[in-house]
């Protein structure tokens, strides 16, 4: 049963650090300097594919201002993947990239860098270095890379096929042999970014004893100081990696390596002094972005709506580098495309390939959208031919609630209200009176569609070589607050706020009684990166085990000083009363002061010595992961208008239904939910990252060329429906909530497009010059 | 790539200065109006020549004035002060200047110029479309006298204005057209942020028999180098009835004086079709405030 007496969770509480943000967000790392600080530059390859013969740095550091010049000769040869939730070593990923290589796998990768005074000058320095480069034939285009006599990206790795994972289960054959109808159709998606507001930035500083400490933007504490030490082949021990407050925006991006931490480390290891770096807007475009993915997606279906085969098969362009590649596409195949709908028999094969194009990188819902917007799509073809209700077709072949869980059956779906997402969020959004596909009249045609999500992750539990626990350390303060310690980074969607209601709840003290302490990686305990929908449901229940067990210590501190017995005491609000007994009470605060008191104490009498039992900081610590990985459930309506002279797209409504368990603090969730909304609307209709097809130059190099909507492009009108299913492994009932916000909206405005002129668009982004082609007006 | 060779950024408080100024710099000194468009520029690499930036602020160039023949609008009024000229809410005759100020974001309504806007030679933009559409004289003064240009003179290219180093403009001036007149203007855009992929703005006058008496189309946005008149359009409806059949004609036309651009934002065929869409709706609302 969800709890209903809480006093912190569930309420619309203010962002901790929402003003100081408004005024600029002394807290953000690219508000950050050291004194004498010096600033770093990349030199970057014009070429995409190069062998570099030689580097003349001669001019450059005659120049006066210039401290360092780095070449791949001066860079530790060490091959690494910049991935940080797993291992550095782990065997279940590729190690192909180094800081500075002399092969050039894509344009505008660095060759050589720079340290100097100023900014300008650094940049200044770049162009008075020298490379002279041997050009090699380019790919851009997978499907082309992967063609006997194309050119070879990786030595050894033949047709430039990374990898080819498959599963299977059952006979899949013989499922669409027992259909009566089979669908079948590719779904394509584009490269896009995740444009985070704050650039990719960091400080390195080195000390006389070579230990290096590390100020950066990224979403991993711990997986920065484990990157820089196996890039620099040294101890762990010997990196110290700096929490900041907080930090302008991740959406997955910055749960990776990029070239200039490294190289910061490495300039100031030679200058000895900190050293400087921060991307401009061109330089985190070509970082990384969402994978390109191709999706042949195949479904057999009885007469009675129910599946009898599902087949997909897969292309990722994965580009120049590994990276995220390999793993981008499992979590695409399972949580993506094949376990949300059931399906006896059901098999699917991928193909990652290598490619002179841009690295990819983690983005929002990690190969989901590319997944849902092929199965959501088809699934509407699939219901509009044969006549079935969407709600209800998706009921029949989606997991009900006390299911085991289809990824891993140890675990059962405790919590799952996806048939109340549907119902719910269709009767909100009118779903009953949507009219017949393509029965609008008029220029501007409006239409409503919808698509779900059945099955996603709350972390990384259960998933191989993926980091997963958590830690936390409270400490209570005499004036009766507690300040929370944890390793989680805030991107940007509230995160601190979340954990310290949690912390607050536990303890029993109002929310403005808890604040985050930052700290390091000398400090704190580990925790897992900002990612994977994890931090309230994992980081969570991480703050709750330390709440809890630092109020366990309060609570027997003040049993002693009141002569109390422990069980019968009980704190909320700040005060510790005896159950039953509300005249019998003490201040957390109170409580707080004697045991952190002198162990003898000047009162009225004279000194007198306290006992011995009560004394000490009352802290409470946790490092755990949760039992399993509570899968949320979602569902999204949207209304669009298309303008069918223009092929312009207006998405007028939106209702967003999410099963989440229990909803910590409303209005970031609300945010959740919008936020993910405008990328979803961008993935959807305009954004696309573009390249020039002759050099493989990002073309997209700021917001004037790439097309995110603006305020102007949301809906009004924005609804969303949380369901409180309460998870039992969850903090006081929560589970995930971020990424699905991503995952739905882009097949729900294909399907509402559909549904407004009876054409079926299966790329994105669905453009207007799209929709006037299919509607044969252009 | 940014601004590599600037020298100077002068604040001048009289004509003379920047006359002085623009003499020591040439065709490398680049007057600023509101500021707007430069990061564009720079980040783009079209500065990099640029050795002196002109700040005008001070020379009184703000403010707005409507008489019974028209409005004067000085160079350096904000779209944001623009927008509150009291003709706008009632004028139809002005409908294309307040429908083209209701497209740039607040931002750039803040700080964006009349004067800059113009100046810019920037096909992508909204304003000038308008503008043209409405017939706008400038008024352009140097280190010598002062002289009348009509805007359409204004545009020597991509980017490229006629004005001689050290003239700025100094006014903008709509004549109110005789007769019953109403103008529109439609601005088709990829994101309410982005520059325009084509836009429209179109001026009518009708007698009361519904003869056209005069008319102005005005075209923008990767159509061609400058904001351009559609004359076989103007011409298919000048002296006729005003019918539906009519104006889908002539937007039709304006295909023939345009030469649309294919870039990231759409293809020249898309570009193509968009101007006769819009050109056809611009004039439809046009002819709706007529009534």
């Amino acid at each position: 049963m969800l709890m209903t007496n809480l006093n912190v969770v569930g309420k619309r509480v203010l962002r901790q650090d929402a003003y100081e943000k408004v005024v600029g967000g002394k807290g953000f790392p690219v508000n950050f300097s050291l004194p004498g600080m010096l600033h770093g530059k990349m030199l970057r390859s014009p070429y995409p594919h190069a062998r570099i013969l030689r580097i003349d740095t001669s001019r450059a550091e005659q120049l006066p201002g210039v401290k360092a010049v780095m070449t791949p000769k001066d860079v530790p040869q060490i091959p690494f993947n910049p991935i940080f939730f797993m291992p550095a070593g782990s065997m279940g990923i590729h190690r192909d990239m180094l800081i500075l290589s002399d092969t050039v796998r894509f344009a505008g990768q660095p060759v050589a860098a720079v340290a100097a005074t100023t900014v300008a000058i650094a940049e200044q320095a770049l162009q008075l270095i020298d490379v002279e480069y041997e050009e090699l034939l380019a790919v851009f285009d997978p499907e082309e890379a992967m063609k006997e006599g194309a050119p070879e990206i990786h030595v050894g790795v033949k047709n430039n096929i990374r990898d080819t994972p498959s599963f299977s289960a059952g006979d899949v054959e013989a499922g669409f042999k027992d259909a009566d109808y089979i669908f079948e159709g590719t779904y394509e998606t584009q490269r896009v970014h995740t444009c985070y507001m704050e650039p990719r930035v960091c400080v390195s500083d080195t000390d006389s004893n070579g230990h290096i400490t590390i100020y950066s933007s990224i979403g991993h504490l711990f997986g920065l100081r484990e990157r820089m030490a196996y890039v620099l082949g040294l101890p762990v021990s010997k990196v110290t990696a700096v929490q900041a407050p907080y930090v302008g925006g991740s959406f997955g991006s910055k749960i990776d390596f990029a070239y200039i931490e490294a190289l910061s480390a490495l300039l100031s290891a030679k200058t000895r002094k900190p050293v400087r770096f921060e991307h401009t807007r061109y330089e985190d475009f070509i970082c990384n972005a969402r994978h390109p993915m191709k999706v042949h997606l195949k479904t057999g279906i009885k007469k009675d709506g129910t599946f009898t085969a599902r087949y997909a098969s897969t292309l990722c362009d994965t580009s120049a580098y590994s990276t995220h590649g390999p793993e981008v596409i499992l979590v695409h195949a399972y949580f993506g495309l094949m376990l949300g709908y059931r399906s006896p028999h059901m098999k699917w094969e991928g193909t990652v390939v290598f490619t002179n194009n841009m690295p990819g990188g983690a983005f929002r819902g990690y190969g989901a959208p590319q997944a849902a917007f092929a199965v959501e799509s088809q699934i509407d073809e699939i219901c509009d031919k044969l006549g079935f209700d969407p709600i209800e077709f998706r009921l029949k072949n989606t997991p009900r609630q006390g299911d085991p869980h289809p990824f891993n059956p140890e675990w059962k779906l405790n919590s799952y209200a996806l048939d109340e997402c549907l119902n719910k969020g269709a009767e909100r959004m009118g779903w009953s009176q949507r009219a017949k596909t393509g029965s609008a009249s008029g220029a501007k045609k409006r239409g409503i569609g919808m698509a779900a999500h059945p099955l996603w992750v709350s972390g990384c539990v259960g998933f191989p070589d993926i980091y997963e626990h958590s830690g936390a350390i409270i400490r209570l303060n005499v004036d009766g607050t507690a300040y929370l310690s944890s390793a989680t980074m805030d991107i940007g969607s509230g995160q601190n706020t979340t954990l310290c209601q949690i912390a607050a709840e536990e303890l029993g003290l109002a929310f403005d009684s808890v604040r985050m302490a930052p700290g390091n990686t000398d400090n704190l305990p580990f925790d897992a990166p900002t990612h994977a929908s994890r931090v309230t449901y994992s980081s969570g229940n991480a703050v709750k085990v330390a709440a809890a067990d630092a109020k366990k210590n309060l609570l027997e501190v003040a049993a002693t000083v009141m002569e109390a017995n422990v069980a019968d005491l009980e704190v909320r609000d700040g005060m510790i009363t005896v159950k039953g007994s509300p005249a019998q009470a003490m201040s957390v605060a109170d409580v707080v002061k004697r045991a952190e008191s002198p162990f003898m104490v000047i009162g009225a009498q004279g000194p007198a010595p306290t006992t011995l039992k009560e004394k000490g900081t009352i802290m409470g610590i946790s490092s755990v992961a949760p039992p399993a990985n509570a899968s949320p459930a979602v569902a999204e309506f949207v209304e669009v208008e298309v303008d069918t002279e223009t092929g312009q797209v207006k998405v007028l409504r939106a209702v967003y239904a999410h099963d989440l368990g229990r909803v910590v603090n409303p209005a970031a969730a609300e945010g959740q939910v919008e936020g993910g909304l405008q990328q979803g609307i961008g993935f959807a209709l305009m954004e696309k990252m573009l390249f020039d097809p002759e050099t493989g130059a990002c073309l997209t190099s700021d917001f004037l060329d790439y097309k995110m909507p603006t305020a102007v492009e949301m809906p009004s009108k924005i609804e969303c429906i949380f369901i409180e299913s309460n998870e039992p492994t969850g903090p006081f009932g929560a589970k995930s909530l971020a990424e699905a916000c991503l995952i739905v909206p882009a097949p729900a405005i294909a399907n509402a497009i559909y549904n407004a002129i009876g054409v079926r668009i299966r790329s994105l982004p669905i453009t207007p010059e799209k929709i006037l082609a299919a509607l044969g007006k252009l | 790539m940014a601004l590599v060779k600037l020298k100077e950024f002068c604040i001048p408080e009289s004509p003379g200065q920047v006359s002085a100024c623009a003499a020591k710099y040439g065709d490398n000194a680049l007057i600023l109006g509101g500021g707007s468009f430069i990061h564009g520029l720079e980040a783009r690499g079209l500065l990099s020549e640029v050795e002196a930036l002109i700040d005008i602020r001070k020379l009184g160039l703000a403010g707005m004035a409507a008489t019974g023949e028209g409005v004067r609008i000085g160079a350096m009024t904000t779209f944001a002060e623009l927008e509150k000229l009291p003709e706008l809410a009632s004028a139809a005759w002005l409908g294309a200047l307040k429908d083209a100020l209701t497209y740039p974001p607040m931002q750039i309504k803040n700080v964006a110029t009349v004067g800059g806007c113009i100046a810019a030679s920037c096909p992508f933009f909204d304003i000038p479309t308008a503008f043209l559409a409405l017939d706008a004289k400038l008024t352009v003064s140097g280190a010598g006298a002062k002289r009348e240009i009509g805007l359409a003179e204004l545009f020597a290219g991509l980017f490229e204005n006629s004005l001689e180093p050290g003239e700025l403009i100094t006014e903008v001036r709509l004549a109110k057209p005789a007769g019953r007149a109403a103008s529109a203007f439609i601005k088709l855009e990829g994101t309410a942020n982005d520059l325009a992929i084509v836009n429209a703005a179109v001026r009518i006058s009708v007698d009361a028999a519904g003869v056209c008496q005069e008319v102005r189309i005005a075209l923008g946005g990767g159509v061609g180098d400058s904001v351009v008149r559609s004359a076989s359009a103007e011409k298919l409806l000048l002296g006729q009835k005003l019918s539906a059949d009519l104006i889908q004609h002539a937007a039709e036309a304006v295909g023939q004086d345009i030469s649309p651009m294919e870039d990231h934002r759409a293809t020249a065929a898309y570009r193509l079709a968009m101007a006769k869409v819009i050109t056809r709706r611009a004039l439809n609302q046009a002819l709706s405030r007529l009534n």
